[in-house]
């Protein structure tokens, strides 16, 4: 019987090793309950927020609050915003009152002007609407009103007064737009806001600006996709992150052509023109929104080698660098799983 | 139960062509709900679109045998989308600032189109819960 | 039809043969070698097809029955209990049917059952979760239950072949 029995458990055990390769994976997702969640257009830009725990509700509508309420204050193109009125009293020695936000928003503007200078200003508006971003036309300006545009940017002489609070600027034609800095000053304080509601964790979607605050749907930390700069479809790698802010900067979305030359949105202060660093896109990591935000415009007008050289001078930041040259850089205190390889891409880790 | 049953099965010492049919048949089932089971790939896409926070519809793509084109009528903007089984993108629109036209095209479950202009979400979801490897994304 | 003596003894003894060979399959989990939830020998069903083919239907139904109870008030897991009773249950009416089938030997009876305890465990963890989520277990478990359901077949040819009328004769 013994020879009998042999093919038929051999035959068997072939079986068993094809039910070996046979993946038992896929188990189902943990039946979590889903965020409260909230989109909606604020500050020139989706947003989303999403809220976990019982109290989700409640710390979603906070933060609803609080973002459509500085979009009020800091709007350019709302014709009753704070900016609107600092910029329409530009030259005629007024001061103009702003909510303590506002000034210190601000504030901080300034310092990083003052911190990076040539990289970042929050006086381009004259610019920006020589070129028409923002506007409804936009076109290469000509080299002369451009000089003459370019002359008023210099938020040297934004005067703040943050006892009163109030502002003003100094030279009829200035303006002030904020749309480089407002969404991560805004997510600092919607994510306040959402944790004095009770929140327990939170994911603010602030036009791709992502803030997350506790604990990750699926793990301790939120996973964060970069996206690929050439393929919007695609993804330079994921971060892991934890009370923290990550904001990206990259011509690649709000752009125009004109005689098959393509120029992007973030202007660089120095020229005028469209910063050429030869970064296509620059992610900052930091646990302080407001300084993601703005360095990832600054960074990205200043390129790989100033933007790492500044990271190693500091400790509150970390970034991703996707180079033009297909060199993608992180800096070593990032969790950044690259998948960027088949994008043809190769990574680097910068180090201290 | 004076004499028990005496099943054929019981008597028989070496396997027969029963047995084999036997191993055949749990094999073919265990195939057939693993492959059941697998998560349906990529087509299954519905996109939805949302004009100034309100769903003017739901469109399962991989129901759509050509592409269509579905022009939004009630936005500031003329816009107009194209629908096919493998995604969706904005064809054309007479907002100011085309970004959503250089998007292109969105063939991705997580992926959106968005038109500020005109407050316009167009997103990609999958139907079948092809979960994505990660929570949000910058950029 | 009422149980004498004999009977129950003889029910008695193939249920404390079948809580054996499950403590005694307990001791070396299979899981170990395969980590797949619910893979197990099987070696009780051994007791299952024996009672199909020298007893009846309805003591092998009564075995299985005492067998889970027990092995449940052993274990004291009532979760355990919805499984190995639908489980049991299940592989018990399948093999009734397969016994009785001319084409088959105890090899295929007991793949049969094996796959088909399988199939009710799985099935009663979905109903306990309430969610589909065990299915993915379960085409890796039927091919498993070829190996055990073979290996619990040719044990219980010998079983059936050596023991062939457990008290009958006398009766």
């Amino acid at each position: 019987m013994k020879h009998r029995l042999f093919p038929v458990v051999f035959f068997i055990l072939l079986v068993l090793s094809g039910c070996l390769s046979a993946p038992p994976s896929g188990g189902g997702p943990a039946a979590e309950e889903g965020p409260a969640v909230r989109q909606f257009f604020a500050m020139d830009t989706l947003m989303s927020v999403s809220v976990y725990g019982p109290q989700g509700e409640a710390a979603v509508q906070e933060a609803w609050e609080v973002l459509t309420g500085l979009d009020r204050l800091l709007s350019r193109t709302s014709p009753d915003s704070e900016i609107s009125a600092l910029n329409a009293h530009a030259g005629d020695g007024s001061w103009v009152p702003l909510s303590p936000e506002t000034a210190e928003l601000l504030s901080f503007a300034r310092q990083t002007a003052e911190d990076l200078p040539g990289a970042f200003d929050c006086t381009i508006a004259p610019v920006m609407d020589a070129w028409g971003f923002g506007g409804e036309d936009r076109h290469v300006p000509d080299a002369a009103a451009l000089s003459a545009r370019l002359a008023l940017v210099d938020s040297g002489r934004l005067s703040l007064d943050l006892e009163a609070p109030a502002g003003r600027l100094e030279v009829p034609g200035m303006a002030v737009d904020l749309g480089a800095a407002a969404k991560g000053y805004a997510a600092g304080l919607a994510a306040q806001a959402v944790l004095e509601a009770g929140g327990e964790s939170a994911l603010l979607d602030l036009g791709r600006n992502i803030t997350v605050l506790g604990e990750g749907p699926s793990g301790p930390s939120w996973r964060v996709a970069v996206k690929d700069p050439q393929d919007m479809e695609r993804h330079l790698g994921v971060l892991s992150m934890r009370d923290q802010t990550a904001s990206t900067s990259g011509g690649y979305e709000r752009y125009f052509e004109e005689n098959g030359v393509r120029y992007h949105h973030i202007i660089d202060p120095k020229t005028g023109y469209p910063a050429e660093s030869g970064l296509l896109s620059v992610t900052v990591v930091s646990e302080n929104p407001a300084l993601a935000d703005v360095l990832s415009t600054a960074l990205f007008v200043a390129g790989r080698d100033e933007a790492l050289s500044l990271w190693r001078s500091r400790t509150d930041f970390e970034l991703v660098l996707c180079g033009a040259d297909g060199v993608v850089t992180v800096t070593e205190g990032l969790e950044f799983d690259f998948r960027g390889e088949d994008n043809g891409y190769t990574c680097q880790t910068a180090r201290r | 139960m004076g004499t028990p049953a005496r099943p054929p099965a019981a008597e028989r010492t070496r396997p027969a062509w029963g047995d084999g049919a036997a191993v055949l048949l749990v094999v073919l089932a265990a195939a057939a709900l693993f492959f059941s089971l697998l998560p349906p790939q990529g087509n299954f896409l519905t996109a939805q679109v949302v004009l100034n926070g309100e769903v003017l519809g739901e469109y399962p793509l991989d129901a759509l045998e050509e592409p269509v084109l579905l022009p939004l009528d009630g936005a500031p903007w003329p816009i107009t989308l194209e629908l096919t089984p493998e995604g969706v993108r904005v064809l054309e629109s007479a907002c100011p600032g085309q970004d959503c036209v250089h998007g292109g095209w969105v063939r991705r479950a997580g992926g959106r189109i968005i038109c500020l202009p005109n407050r316009l979400v167009v997103s990609l979801r999958g139907s079948g819960g092809a979960s994505e490897e990660f929570d949000a994304v910058t950029g | 039809m009422s149980l004498d003596l004999r009977r129950l003894t003889r029910c008695a003894v193939l249920t404390a043969l079948a809580l054996a060979l499950s403590v005694a399959e307990g001791l070396v989990p299979l899981t170990i070698l395969f980590p797949l939830p619910g893979l197990r020998l099987g070696l009780a069903n051994l007791v299952t097809v024996y009672a199909l083919c020298r007893l009846s239907r309805r003591e092998a139904l009564l075995i299985l029955l005492a067998r889970c109870l027990l092995g449940a008030l052993v274990g004291g897991n009532l979760t355990a209990l919805a499984f190995s009773l639908t489980g049991g249950a299940l592989a018990l009416g399948v093999m009734a049917a397969a016994v009785r089938l001319g084409a088959l030997s105890l090899f295929g009876v007991s793949i049969l059952g094996a796959a088909a305890h399988n199939t009710g465990q799985i099935l009663a963890a979905t109903a306990v979760l309430g969610s589909d989520a065990p299915l993915v277990y379960l085409p890796p478990l039927l091919l498993c239950s070829l190996v055990t359901g073979a290996v619990t077949g040719g044990a219980s040819i010998l079983l059936v072949q050596r023991v062939p009328e457990m008290a009958e004769r006398n009766s």
